[in-house]
C-alpha cells in the first residue's frame, strides 16, 4: 500500500475520507471551458510554424480534449472506490496534472521553487495544489511498483 | 534472432523520406509537474529505463529542454501528442 493506494493483484483502489473526496470532486471543473485561462493546456508541436501548427489542428481535431474526457470519466470512477487496472490510476493521475498545471496558471507560479518560496497554507488553492502532488507522487510510486 | 550477411548491397537513398526522418522531440522545464511524474511519463511512454529517463528528467529540470525521442514527422507528431496528453510541454524540431 502506498498513501491513498492499495494494490491487490493487478487492481488498485484509491481511498481517502469524504471530504477529501468532495474536494477531489471539484477538480473536474477546474478543467472545464474558462477554466484554463491562462491557456497552460494549449499545447502545440509547432509553436513558431503557423501552417504546420494549423496542419497538426485539423490532423488531431478535438482528439485531445476527448482524450481528457475521458480521463475525468475515469476519475470520477476511481473516486467511487472502484478498483480498476493501474490504466485506471494513469488516467486519474493525468487529471490531477492537468488541475495542479491550471492551478500553478491561476497562482501565477511562473518559476521552479516556488513550493520554498510559497506559504503553502496561503491560499486554499495553493495548498490544493500541494496536496494533488502529494497525490500524484503516490500514484507515481504505486505505479512505479508495478512496472 | 540471426546473423548477419556478408555482404550488403548499398541500399537506395529516398531523399524525401530522409528529410522526413529528422524530427526530434523536445521536451520544455516547466515548474509544476513533479520530477517522478516525469520520470514516469518518460518510462511509460518510450520504455526508457528508470536511469535514462531520470538523466533525461535532470536534463529538462537543468537545462530547461531535452530531446526525448525522434523519427519521422507522424512519429514525432504522435509522441508529442501523447507528452501532451500527459501534461507535459513538447514541441518537435526539425534537425
Amino acid at each position: 500500500m502506498t498513501g491513498p493506494f492499495t494494490v491487490s493483484g493487478d487492481r488498485i483502489t484509491f481511498s481517502v475520507g469524504d471530504d477529501e473526496k468532495d474536494v477531489l470532486r471539484s477538480v473536474p471543473t477546474l478543467l472545464e471551458i474558462g477554466g484554463d485561462a491562462e491557456g497552460r493546456l494549449d499545447y502545440t508541436p509547432h509553436p513558431d510554424d503557423e501552417e504546420a501548427a494549423t496542419r497538426y489542428r485539423d490532423l488531431v481535431g478535438d482528439d485531445l480534449a476527448q482524450m481528457r474526457r475521458a480521463d475525468q470519466a475515469t476519475f470520477e470512477m476511481v473516486l467511487d472506490g472502484e478498483s480498476g487496472p493501474p490504466e485506471t490510476i494513469e488516467a486519474f493521475m493525468r487529471v490531477i496534472g492537468e488541475a495542479r498545471i491550471v492551478l500553478a496558471g491561476r497562482l501565477g507560479i511562473e518559476d521552479d521553487g516556488w513550493e520554498s518560496e510559497m506559504d503553502m497554507q496561503a491560499d486554499p488553492e495553493l495548498a490544493l495544489l500541494g496536496w494533488l502532488g502529494y497525490l500524484q507522487d503516490a500514484a507515481v510510486e504505486t505505479l512505479s511498483e508495478l512496472f | 534472432m540471426t546473423i548477419a550477411p556478408d555482404r550488403v548491397d548499398q541500399p537506395e537513398v529516398d531523399e524525401d523520406h530522409e528529410t522526413a526522418r529528422s524530427w526530434q522531440v523536445v521536451v520544455w522545464n516547466d515548474p509544476v509537474n513533479l520530477m517522478s511524474y516525469v520520470v514516469w511519463v518518460l518510462r511509460k511512454l518510450f520504455g526508457h529505463s528508470k536511469e535514462k529517463s531520470t538523466r533525461l528528467m535532470l536534463q529538462v529540470h537543468n537545462e530547461g529542454r531535452a530531446i526525448v525521442s525522434s523519427g519521422p514527422l507522424e512519429k514525432a507528431e504522435l509522441d508529442c501528442h501523447r507528452l501532451h496528453h500527459h501534461g507535459l510541454w513538447a514541441t518537435l524540431e526539425q534537425t
